[in-house]
């Protein structure tokens, strides 16, 4: 059987910088995959050349039997993935409830989108969000005024309303509270299973908490992969994270 | 696990503050002619009207779908064309005779209708062509720059040089177009057996029901989810993509509505004014409605459409006297900048946020008990 997902052998390279170098990585459905790596190792590109924000220079993407090499990015999102960014986005300027009604985009046809009445239909599915990700008492206010780490709530909570089978998120509790963070964990427990997901996490407590199988990357390729047990016992990961004050605080 | 609804159910069949406010304006308009027993005033009160239909439109690419269209006047200019040409053909019995053409033509020793002329013929045509020549025309230049994902300075460029290209073409066919001068002379719009006389009532009730209908149309648009779509596109344009929305296809829908209202204004123009000229698809006019819109307040297509009536009801009002004209002109460039420095969501902004303070000071009380820092931070 084929993986979910599966990156071969792909190399993106900015201006003759090889970001990622001939990288190879696979990922089952219903999977919690966990993507570490120091700084500059090619984690936050690998997300972007998934949802096609880069492209590569050689290689291939399958997810589910789809060949996503050279789609746009909305036709990317369409096959069932969707991404969180490392800078939270969101949009500022609209209110948090609105931020939710984009995101449930099940429908993202533009004739579609204009009948009338089609925005009240969200409401209630914006309600449900909103309460999941604590949100309930903002939903009139523009996301402009949010905290930091409200705000990569808010963008959890658009990625739940999507709905997309493959998750990617790039950091998503930087800027949380301890608390936030447990809760975070909580909300990627239950997501696991129904939905696939990759996460890049500098946190290991998070990883080890969440994650079944660590994926550790460096100079854009993958490095290792396994258990957080096998990964923190693996000498070649000790030694790529050396002088960087070891893998816990990477 | 579900808490009880916050909302209560009927409020989303409560009609929006801003609803009420295009409602009320538009009952305003309607009763102008009991208060103004002056055929002149009148005419004048619907060319404004047509003026602020055109910022409207504008407001509704620029301040919802963030699309800066300095070329505005082009679809305003192509709908005025459109309902010239065919209000023209009407005048050829009288002036030419039966097989003859438009005079202008004549003087140019045109011998034969260009065939870009026939179909308007027809007055049905014309006036559905006054609307869909200029939402095709924007279609396909939103095709290359939407699709090309051109965005910001450089949309406001190329609007801006296509319209300077048409008004070129205009003006340098002169034997077809009526060139500088325009078209002229032109015979009264009959429609259901209504005349519609420039300096009439029955004008000024055609033009404040085609304003209402805009009005309304383009405020339904943006309270549907593609409305809402346009304005998070306008927000973080490359952020709508990865939740797999095809956003230049809502660019082009856009810019095309925005395009047809655009039109639909050109031709009351021609009616009101009773030519076609070069200058209604012309830079100045093309900027001024900039101006407009952001005096008024580019994300509110009622501010918009008031910011319009507003500056060129001023203008006009001055124009009486060529000094005045030009200080105008100065004050309104000062305007333009302090609206952009100090005022970014313009008039209507500034009551808007008026409005929100007088109605949340008696609930301050209220709030300080269990909200602190939940619903007035960070404001
Ligand atoms: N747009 C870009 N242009 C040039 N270099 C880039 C660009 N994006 C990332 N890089 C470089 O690629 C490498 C990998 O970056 P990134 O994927 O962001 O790493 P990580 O997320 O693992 O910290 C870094 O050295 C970074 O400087
Ligand atoms: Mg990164």
């Amino acid at each position: 059987m084929n993986p979910y997902l599966q990156l071969s052998n792909v190399t993106v390279s900015f201006n003759g910088f090889l970001a990622l170098n001939d990288l190879n990585l696979d990922v089952s459905k219903g999977e919690l995959r966990c993507l570490i790596g120091p700084n500059g190792a090619g984690k936050t590109t690998a997300l972007d050349l998934i949802c096609g924000k880069v492209k590569q220079s050689a290689g291939s993407i399958v997810f589910n039997d789809t060949v996503l090499d050279g789609l746009e990015e909305h036709r990317i999102a369409r096959a069932g993935i969707g991404r969180k960014f490392q800078v939270p986005s969101v949009f500022r300027e609209l209110t948090v409830s609105d931020n939710l009604r984009v995101a449930c985009a099940q429908h993202p046809g533009v004739f579609s989108n204009l009948r009338p009445g089609h925005r009240q239909a969200d409401d209630e599915a914006v309600e449900r969000l909103a309460e999941l990700v604590g949100l309930t008492d903002q939903l009139k206010r523009p996301a402009a005024f949010l905290s930091h780490g409200q705000t990569q709530w808010l963008e959890i909570g658009m990625l739940v309303a999507q709905n997309a089978a493959l998750i990617l998120m790039d950091e998503p509790t930087a800027g949380m509270t301890a608390q936030e963070t447990r809760k975070t964990a909580d909300l990627f427990l239950r997501l696991k299973g129904r939905h696939t997901l990759i996460v890049v996490e500098h946190d290991m407590g998070f990883v080890k908490a969440i994650g079944d199988v660590i994926s550790v990357m460096h100079l854009g390729q993958l490095l290792a992969q396994g258990s957080a047990c096998e990964i923190e016992a693996n000498p070649a990961v000790r030694k790529a994270y050396l002088g960087r004050g070891g893998i816990t605080n990477a | 696990m579900m808490q009880p609804k916050s909302a209560d159910p009927m409020s989303r069949y409560r009609p929006s503050a801003e609803l009420i406010a295009i409602l009320a304006v538009c009952a305003l308009f309607v009763v102008v002619p009991a208060l103004l027993n002056n055929d002149y005033l009148l005419n004048k009160v619907a060319r404004y009207l047509v003026l602020g239909m055109l910022a409207m439109s504008l407001s509704l690419s620029w301040g919802y779908a963030g699309i800066l269209n300095l070329g505005q006047a082009m679809s305003f200019g192509l709908g005025s064309y459109a309902m010239a040409m065919t209000l023209k053909l009407k005048t050829v019995p009288v002036h030419t005779g039966p097989q003859g053409l438009p005079d202008f033509m004549v003087w140019n020793n045109v011998a034969q209708l260009p065939w870009f002329w026939w179909p308007f013929e027809s007055q049905t045509f014309a006036i559905l062509a006054g609307i869909a020549i200029p939402a095709a025309v924007a279609a396909a230049l939103g095709w290359f720059m939407f699709r090309g994902r051109v965005t910001g300075v450089y949309v406001a460029i190329i609007t801006l040089a296509a319209m300077v290209v048409l008004n070129l073409v205009i003006i340098d066919q002169q034997q077809y177009t009526g060139g500088f001068n325009g078209i002229t002379d032109l015979a009264q719009l009959e429609l259901f057996g209504i005349a519609f006389d420039a300096y009439g009532r029955s004008t000024y009730y055609l033009v404040t029901i085609c304003m209402a209908a805009a009005l309304l149309g383009a405020y339904a648009f943006t309270r549907t989810k593609a409305g809402l779509i346009i304005q998070a596109i306008r927000d973080h344009e490359s952020r709508v993509r990865y939740f797999g929305y095809d956003v230049g296809a809502y660019q082009i829908v856009a810019f095309a509505l925005s395009a047809a209202i655009a039109g639909l204004a050109g031709m009351l123009y021609t009616i009101v004014m009773e030519f076609a000229s070069p200058t209604f698809l012309g830079v100045q006019l093309s900027l001024s409605v900039v101006v407009w819109c952001a005096v008024g307040g580019r994300q509110s297509l009622l501010g918009a459409l008031l910011g319009a009536i507003l500056v060129a009801g001023v203008q006009g009002a001055l124009s009486e006297s060529a000094t005045f004209l030009e200080t105008w002109t100065l004050v309104m460039g000062g305007l333009f900048v302090l609206i952009v420095l100090f005022l970014p969501k313009g008039l209507a902004g500034l009551v808007s946020s008026l409005w929100a303070l007088i109605r949340q000071r008696p609930f301050r009380p209220f709030r300080g008990v269990h909200g602190i820092g939940q619903t007035e931070g960070g404001a």
